[in-house]
């Protein structure tokens, strides 16, 4: 019916490689790109823009880093929102020389450097092992985001303040900024780091990651290098994140507390690329809708209908039932959301001639 | 079919019965009572919210209008907290952030937005210069204020040369508020200040700080806790048998609840506080004949007795006085947010004042004004006696000119790294 493939002949071995083989996905994703870069940003109130369209993005990407990392090669890490305080924390000494935006994307260039240092035990450990190299990570970094007073500039509270900041005479950063623009960028940046990594896993490079994943003997023994393909796993993934953190901190919060980068934005994070699925750059964005979005849905569901509960127990419904729907999903696929959505589309192709 | 318009239906009638409820103040709260520091919200919460709805039933609310005063739920989460704030700011006269995070997180937005934001006893301590911070107000007393206190108490038990101070805090903006204050203290009187903080991690386990404290021996420790923090000290100094008289807290560690825990062994644990419980006040009969009588109330006789209980009663009443001066000022009873935050800014709590209200002495008198937006109102030694808490020392007042250069300093530190950053010019004068 509306996947329906007739009529769409390949004649070339790049034309049966393409991005999008079928021309409906094409249609989709432009669907999705209008209403994303149009139809939001002139139709989404203040809230919106704050409590979903924003950190939906964000999440996406640090979800999309640690997609690179464990979902590509393979690697767990525990310590996703460690390398995203690195990211702010850069990104705030950074902007004292250098344009906001600029410096948003340089900050990753830190957590990747910090990425590779902790990836090194990579090399000889593996699977929950590594996981608990990369817990280190986790501790140690926030320790150090706490007793590092110059981090900080010697700020009394230990908190970082986001100043007002303009690129080309436009407030990007700060409480001047307007949430368009703020959107804007992040969009932008999104959507840019999206394209990449849709090539970069396509490409030589995933493919060795994936082979890492696989099986790192066999693929060892068909010549490629673990460890440049790990610690490029790592440095690549650590880029996302920290990029992902710099955006967390300077476009959206406001302000951060070490312990914001504690282990339970690890956690978030990593359910949000478990549940959206494991290796696939669709995932990230469904589990980031999922995980962040729709609690702040349903927060608005008993208003909406007139109903008179309290907000403390809309809270607790909300955690039952978003806890709920994770195990719901999981069961119905475990490999995520976006393999449900890969088998809704097979479906939808062969339909109505199932075999 | 016919259910779906039955729920359809039910919606209309219900968003007209919410329109027609528009002749309201909207009041909203943001309120902690799931996550990690329930237990000293939900009194706190309970407190706030019975005071207001009390108002409603005996007054018909504040100046013939009724306050909406609604929670929004954050569980003491920063990220739920600028929900709510994003949430709430279209409608509301005023925000009450409560976390120091959220606080920090909107207060710049504030500045913005253009709402007053309330922070009765919490939040940043140079907010008082309310020629920088023009929509902040932390009434009635800052950290700042606390501080001086518990030192001025201290002091007055005996010269404070050559002594040893621990302070024992949180590991986190609200934990290190304080210490630009202690430090010049122990400059000026000559005590020793020894700070050990407390991860966050670490709130419920502290035998390395006690240690610590055991080895150290300070005369005395000084605390600045907050959540799980406080039962973990209490019950850690109980057990390595630590002279409780020796040992104070900030307001928020005073809750009865913690001590409980530890009743007769907690007996001569202190704790500063710019209110008071006081169970025979008018205002708790008030409460109870108009809120708990009526079912209203979410609160339990045992609770209500407490300090927490009862600051949040006090919260509510800096909140509604301040509704009621903007009412008169403008002689509207539909007050909107800049006229609110002239309200909040020229309270005028007198001895007569809270006679009237029913509230004596359960706060001390203070007022505010355009540049002083705490009142710096000062308050009383508190003291557990194994059951509850009682008043130990006279009424004491911060020597708040000591301070009010770093204050200023701070204020303009925060003004310039949020450039552009409105100030409110005017207050030049009256200050």
């Amino acid at each position: 019916m509306l996947y329906r493939t007739a009529g769409q002949f390949k004649t070339s071995y790049k034309a049966d490689q393409a991005l999008f083989p079928i021309r409906q996905d094409a249609v989709l994703l432009a669907i999705i790109l209008t209403f994303a870069w149009v139809i939001f940003p002139m139709t989404a109130s203040e809230f919106a823009f704050q409590t979903l369209l924003i950190p939906i993005l964000i999440y996406s990407l640090a979800a999309m880093g640690l997609n690179i990392l464990t979902g590509y090669a393979g690697q767990l890490s525990l310590g996703t929102a460690a390398f995203m305080g690195v990211g702010a924390y850069a990104c705030y000494k950074l902007i004292e020389v250098m344009d906001p935006i600029l410096a948003i994307l340089l900050s990753g260039v830190f957590s990747a450097g910090i990425g590779v240092i902790f990836g090194i035990p990579s090399l000889r450990i593996k699977g929950f092992y590594l996981a608990i190299a990369t817990l280190a990570a986790q501790f140690f970094l926030v320790w150090l985001f706490e007793k590092w007073a110059w981090l900080y500039n010697y700020n009394a509270s230990g908190a970082i303040q986001v100043p007002n900041l303009q690129t080309f005479g436009v407030y990007v950063t700060g409480p001047q900024a307007s949430s368009v623009t703020q959107y804007y960028v992040i969009l932008g940046i999104v959507t840019l780091m999206t394209v990449l990594c849709i090539n970069l896993t396509r490409g030589t490079l995933g493919r060795t990651w994936k082979a890492t994943r696989d099986m790192d003997i066999a693929a060892e023994l068909i010549g490629i290098n673990l460890m440049r393909s790990k610690l490029t796993a790592f440095a690549i993934s650590s880029y996302l994140v920290g990029v992902a953190g710099a955006l967390f901190v300077f476009m959206w919060r406001g302000a951060a507390e070490p312990n914001l980068f504690d282990i339970p934005l690890s956690f978030d994070i990593l359910f949000i690329a478990i549940i959206g699925g494991l290796g696939s750059i669709l995932g990230n964005y469904l589990g980031a809708i999922l995980i962040v979005g729709l609690p702040v849905v349903l927060n608005t569901v008993p208003e909406a209908l007139g109903l008179e509960i309290k907000s403390a127990t809309v809270e607790h419904y909300n955690i039952m039932i978003v806890g709920a729907l994770i195990v719901f999903f999981l069961i119905i696929e475990p490999h995520g959301l976006a393999r449900l959505w890969a088998l809704i589309r097979e479906k939808l192709i062969i339909w109505p001639f199932p075999h | 079919m016919k259910h779906f318009t039955t729920l359809a239906a039910a919606a209309v009638i219900a968003c007209s019965g919410v329109a027609a409820a528009a002749e309201s103040l909207y009041v909203p709260n943001l309120s902690y009572r799931t996550g990690p520091f329930a237990s000293t919200g939900i009194p706190l919460m309970n407190g706030q919210r019975d005071y207001m709805e009390m108002l409603n039933a005996r007054d018909g609310g504040i100046g013939g209008v009724k306050i909406d005063f609604e929670e929004c739920e954050t569980g003491y989460s920063t990220e739920k907290g600028v929900e709510c704030y994003e949430k709430t700011k279209g409608e509301a006269i005023v925000t009450q952030p409560w976390s120091t995070g959220i606080t920090l997180q909107v207060l710049p937005k504030t500045n913005v937005d253009e709402i007053p934001i309330l922070a009765p006893g919490y939040g940043f301590s140079p907010m008082a210069d309310g020629k920088t911070f023009q929509w902040a107000f932390n009434a009635p007393s800052g950290y700042w204020d606390g501080a001086d206190m518990i030192v001025q108490y201290l002091e007055s038990q005996g010269s404070l040369e050559g002594k040893k101070i621990a302070f024992l805090h949180l590991d986190h903006p609200y934990g290190k508020e304080p210490l630009p204050i202690l430090e010049a203290l122990a400059e000026q009187k000559g005590f020793e200040l020894l700070p050990i903080p407390v991860g966050l991690k670490e709130m419920q386990n502290q035998s390395a700080q006690w240690l610590q404290i055991r080895r150290e021996r300070p005369d005395n420790v000084v605390m600045w806790g907050w959540g799980a923090m406080n039962a973990g000290a209490i019950t850690e100094a109980v057990k390595t048998k630590y002279p409780m008289e020796n040992f104070i807290g900030v307001w928020w560690s005073g809750q009865d609840a913690d001590l409980r825990l530890v009743g007769e062994d907690g007996a001569g644990y202190k704790s500063i506080s710019w209110s008071f419980p006081d169970n025979d006040a008018p205002v708790m009969a008030a409460i109870k004949e108009h809120v708990v009588d009526t079912g209203k109330s979410l609160s339990n006789e045992s609770e209500m007795g407490g300090v927490f209980y009862q600051r949040g009663i006090v919260m509510s009443m800096v909140l509604a006085e301040g509704i009621r001066t903007a009412q008169e000022e403008y002689g509207t009873p539909m007050i909107n947010a800049s006229q609110l935050r002239w309200g909040l800014e020229n309270l005028d709590i007198t001895e007569e004042r809270l006679a009237e209200l029913g509230m004596t002495g359960m706060v001390a008198p203070f007022s505010t004004s355009c540049a002083d937006h705490t009142g710096h109102s000062g308050g009383w030694m508190l003291q557990w006696n194994g059951s509850s808490f009682e008043k130990v020392s006279d009424h004491l007042s911060p020597d708040v000119a000591s301070y009010a250069d770093l204050a200023a300093s701070k204020a303009s530190e925060y003004a310039e790294a949020n450039a552009p950053w409105a100030v409110n010019e005017s207050c030049d004068s009256a200050s």
